[in-house]
C-alpha cells in the first residue's frame, strides 16, 4: 500500500482521470440496476402484497390472467387456509372535469371482497363501501395529482367511481391499480365483454399455512393452480424485461472491470521498467504485485463508492414518475462484484509484473 | 575479509547456432573496505561481469560467493531476497523511483524489510552525502549529481555488504562525477563495503584501490 498510495498522490491527475471513468461506469450499472428494479417491482408489487402461496386460474388461460375467467362459485372446489375471489380488468380513468387526452390514465381495476385476505391496507381515507367506490394506489396522487372524493370517468361506461382510499405499493402490469367491490367490478368488465348471469371473476389467490402449494386441494378440472411466483415470472412482458435489464448489467459489469483491468496493465507496462530497477534491487514480485493490487483495490472501491453515493442522491432527486428504486441487496453485490472482477483483471498486471526481467531493465 | 569472491567463473551465451564467450574463465575478490573499478570499452562484458556479481543472471560456470554465502547456487527468489539484503545498486540513469521522495525512497527499504523509519539515520545518512534538505524532493525535482547522491544513499541504507555500481557518472558532467566516486570512496572506506565501479572514464579511478581491465571478456589487473 506504502507505493501503491504514494503513486496515487504522485500522479494525481491520471490517477483522478481513471477513478472518474470508474465512477462513471458504476453510476451507470448502479442506476441502470435501480431503474430495472424498480420497473420489475411496478409489474408486481400488487401481487407481492398479497402475500399469497399460488393463485388459480382458468385452466385455458395458459397463465394469462387477462384471458381467465369463471364463474365465481368455482371458489368451493378450492380448499386452502386462505382463499380470496380476485377480479382483475384494465381500463383508462380520467378525472371527470377533464376531457383532453394528456389526462387520461392507463390503470388496472382489482374486483376483491373485503372479508378476503389480499384486502389491502388504507394509508389514507377509508375502505370502499357500496358502488362506484375505489380504493386507489398511491401513485395516482403522488403522480397523477389525484384526491380523495375526486370523481373518475371510465372509458365506455357512462358512470362514475369515487376515490375513498389510498393504499400504498400497488401496481400491477407497470400501471396503478384500482380496488374495488365485485359488483362494481362486474360492471366495469360488463363494458367491455357483455353482461353475463353469473359473478365471474379472474383468479382465485390462495394461502396456505406451510407456504407450499401441497397444502391446497383443488376439486375442478376447469382450473388449474399456479405457485406464485411462476405466476410472476409469466406476467405479459415480466420476464422479458427482467432478463434484458439482467443482461445488460451483467455486461456493465463485465465492460467496467475489464477497463479497470486495462488501465492498470497500461499503468504496470509503462512503468515496467521502473519495476524492472526495483527487482533488480532484490525487491520482489510479490511486494511489487501486491502494491498492484492494491492500488486496484484503493482505485475501484473509492471509483465504486462514488458512483453508488451519487446514485442514491439521484435516486432521491428524481421525479416520482421515474420507476426507480433501490434494492440494498443488488447494490451491495453489485459493489462487491465490481470490486472482484476489477481485482481479477489486475492479476493480469500481476503477471506482467513477474514476467519483467530485471537484467533488461538495467542494461 | 572477502565480502566478493569469484571462482572459475565463465559466461557463454548460446543462441543455438553460435557459442558467444562473453565471459573467460575469472577469478576475482573484492576485501571489505575495497574500493574497486573496473573499465573498458563497451561491450567488452563489463555490464555481464557485474550482473553475474549481483545475481541477476547466473554464471555458466564456477561460484559467486557474496559474504561467504555461495551466492550463484540460490534459487532465483533466495537470490532476490539476498541481493536486497546484501547489495547496493547504483545504476547509470539512478535506480531512483519517480513517484518517491528522497526520504520516500529510503522509508520504502523499512516497509519491505519490515523494520522501523528511524528519522535520524535517514538525516544523519542524508548530511553525509549533504542532500537533507531534500529529503522531501522528487527524483525529478534534483539536479543530476543530486540525483546519483540520493542513489547512493539508497544504496548505502540498508546498509548491504557490496556495492554495485554501473557507469554512475555517465549522465554527469566532470565536476559532479568526480564528486560522486569521491563519495562512493569515502563511504566504501568508512562504511568497511566492498565496492565495484563500472566506467569507461579512465581519469575517474584515481580514488579506486584497484583497477581492473576488461577486453573480449578478459579482466586482467591493470
Amino acid at each position: 500500500m506504502f507505493l501503491a498510495w504514494r503513486e496515487i498522490n504522485y500522479s494525481k491527475t491520471r490517477f483522478a482521470l481513471i477513478i472518474g471513468v470508474v465512477v462513471l461506469v458504476s453510476y451507470l450499472v448502479f442506476f441502470l440496476t435501480g431503474l430495472a428494479y424498480g420497473l420489475a417491482q411496478e409489474n408486481r408489487t400488487s401481487v407481492d402484497k398479497w402475500d399469497a402461496t399460488g393463485i388459480v386460474l382458468a385452466d385455458e388461460s395458459n397463465l394469462n390472467i387477462n384471458m381467465s375467467m369463471f364463474p365465481k362459485d368455482l371458489m368451493d372446489d378450492v380448499e386452502a387456509t386462505e382463499t380470496a375471489s380476485l377480479g382483475v380488468t384494465s381500463s383508462v380513468v380520467q378525472l371527470v372535469e377533464e376531457t383532453d387526452d394528456d389526462s387520461k390514465v392507463n390503470v388496472t381495476f382489482f374486483g376483491i371482497s373485503d372479508e378476503e385476505f389480499i384486502f389491502p391496507d388504507v394509508i389514507e381515507g377509508e375502505a370502499f363501501n357500496g358502488d362506484n367506490e375505489v380504493i386507489a394506489d398511491i401513485s395516482l396522487k403522488e403522480e397523477e395529482g389525484y384526491e380523495l372524493n375526486d370523481e373518475l370517468s371510465l372509458a365506455g361506461m357512462d358512470s362514475t367511481i369515487t376515490i375513498v382510499g389510498f393504499t400504498e405499493d400497488s401496481k400491477f402490469n407497470v400501471s396503478p391499480v384500482l380496488y374495488t367491490d365485485h359488483e362494481t367490478y362486474q360492471h366495469i368488465r360488463a363494458s367491455g365483454f357483455g353482461e353475463r348471469e353469473d359473478e365471474i371473476i379472474s383468479a382465485i389467490v390462495v394461502q396456505s399455512d406451510n407456504g407450499d402449494l401441497s397444502g391446497i386441494e383443488l376439486d375442478s378440472d376447469d382450473l388449474e393452480l399456479y405457485g406464485i411466483d411462476e405466476f410472476i415470472t409469466n406476467l405479459p412482458g415480466y420476464n422479458a424485461q427482467v432478463l434484458t435489464f439482467g443482461l445488460m448489467i451483467g455486461f456493465l459489469v463485465l465492460i467496467a472491470a475489464m477497463i479497470i483491468g486495462i488501465f492498470i496493465y497500461v499503468l504496470t507496462l509503462q512503468k515496467s521498467s521502473i519495476l524492472g530497477v526495483m527487482k533488480a534491487q532484490g525487491i520482489s514480485s510479490k511486494y511489487i504485485g501486491k502494491s498492484v493490487i492494491g492500488q486496484t483495490l484503493l482505485l475501484t472501491l473509492f471509483g465504486v463508492l462514488t458512483g453508488l453515493t451519487l446514485t442514491l442522491i439521484t435516486g432521491i432527486l428524481l421525479p416520482n414518475a421515474v420507476p426507480y428504486m433501490n434494492n440494498f441487496l443488488f447494490l451491495i453485490s453489485i459493489t462487491i462484484l465490481l470490486i472482484v472482477v476489477a481485482l481479477l483483471g489486475a492479476f493480469f498486471s500481476v503477471r506482467t509484473v513477474v514476467k519483467i526481467d530485471p537484467l533488461e531493465a538495467i542494461s | 575479509m572477502k565480502l566478493i569472491e569469484l571462482k572459475n567463473v565463465t559466461k557463454v551465451f548460446d543462441d543455438g547456432r553460435k557459442k558467444i564467450e562473453a565471459l573467460k574463465e575469472t577469478n576475482f575478490s573484492v576485501e571489505e573496505g575495497e574500493f574497486v573499478s573496473i573499465i573498458g570499452p563497451s561491450g567488452s562484458g563489463k555490464s555481464t561481469f557485474l550482473t553475474i556479481i549481483g545475481g541477476l543472471q547466473t554464471p555458466t560456470e564456477g561460484k559467486v560467493f557474496i559474504n561467504d554465502d555461495k551466492f550463484s547456487e540460490l534459487q532465483e527468489k533466495k537470490r532476490a531476497a539476498k541481493r536486497f539484503e546484501e547489495i547496493g545498486f547504483i545504476l547509470q540513469a539512478s535506480n531512483l523511483i519517480p513517484f518517491l521522495t528522497v526520504k520516500d525512497q529510503l522509508q520504502l527499504v523499512n516497509k519491505i524489510n519490515k523494520t522501523k523509519f528511524d528519522k535520524k539515520d535517514v538525516e544523519s545518512l542524508l548530511e553525509e552525502l549533504s542532500i537533507n534538505d531534500l529529503m522531501d524532493k522528487y527524483p525529478s525535482d534534483l539536479s543530476g549529481g543530486e540525483r546519483q547522491r540520493a542513489a547512493i544513499a539508497r544504496a548505502l541504507y540498508h546498509d548491504p555488504s557490496v556495492i554495485l555500481a554501473d557507469e554512475p557518472t555517465a549522465s554527469l558532467d566532470t565536476d559532479r562525477a568526480f564528486e560522486v566516486v569521491e563519495i562512493l570512496g569515502r563511504e566504501t572506506k568508512k562504511k568497511n563495503k566492498a565496492t565495484i565501479m563500472v566506467t569507461h572514464d579512465e581519469r575517474l579511478t584515481e580514488y579506486c584501490d584497484t583497477v581492473y581491465v576488461m577486453e573480449d571478456g578478459v579482466l586482467s589487473k591493470k
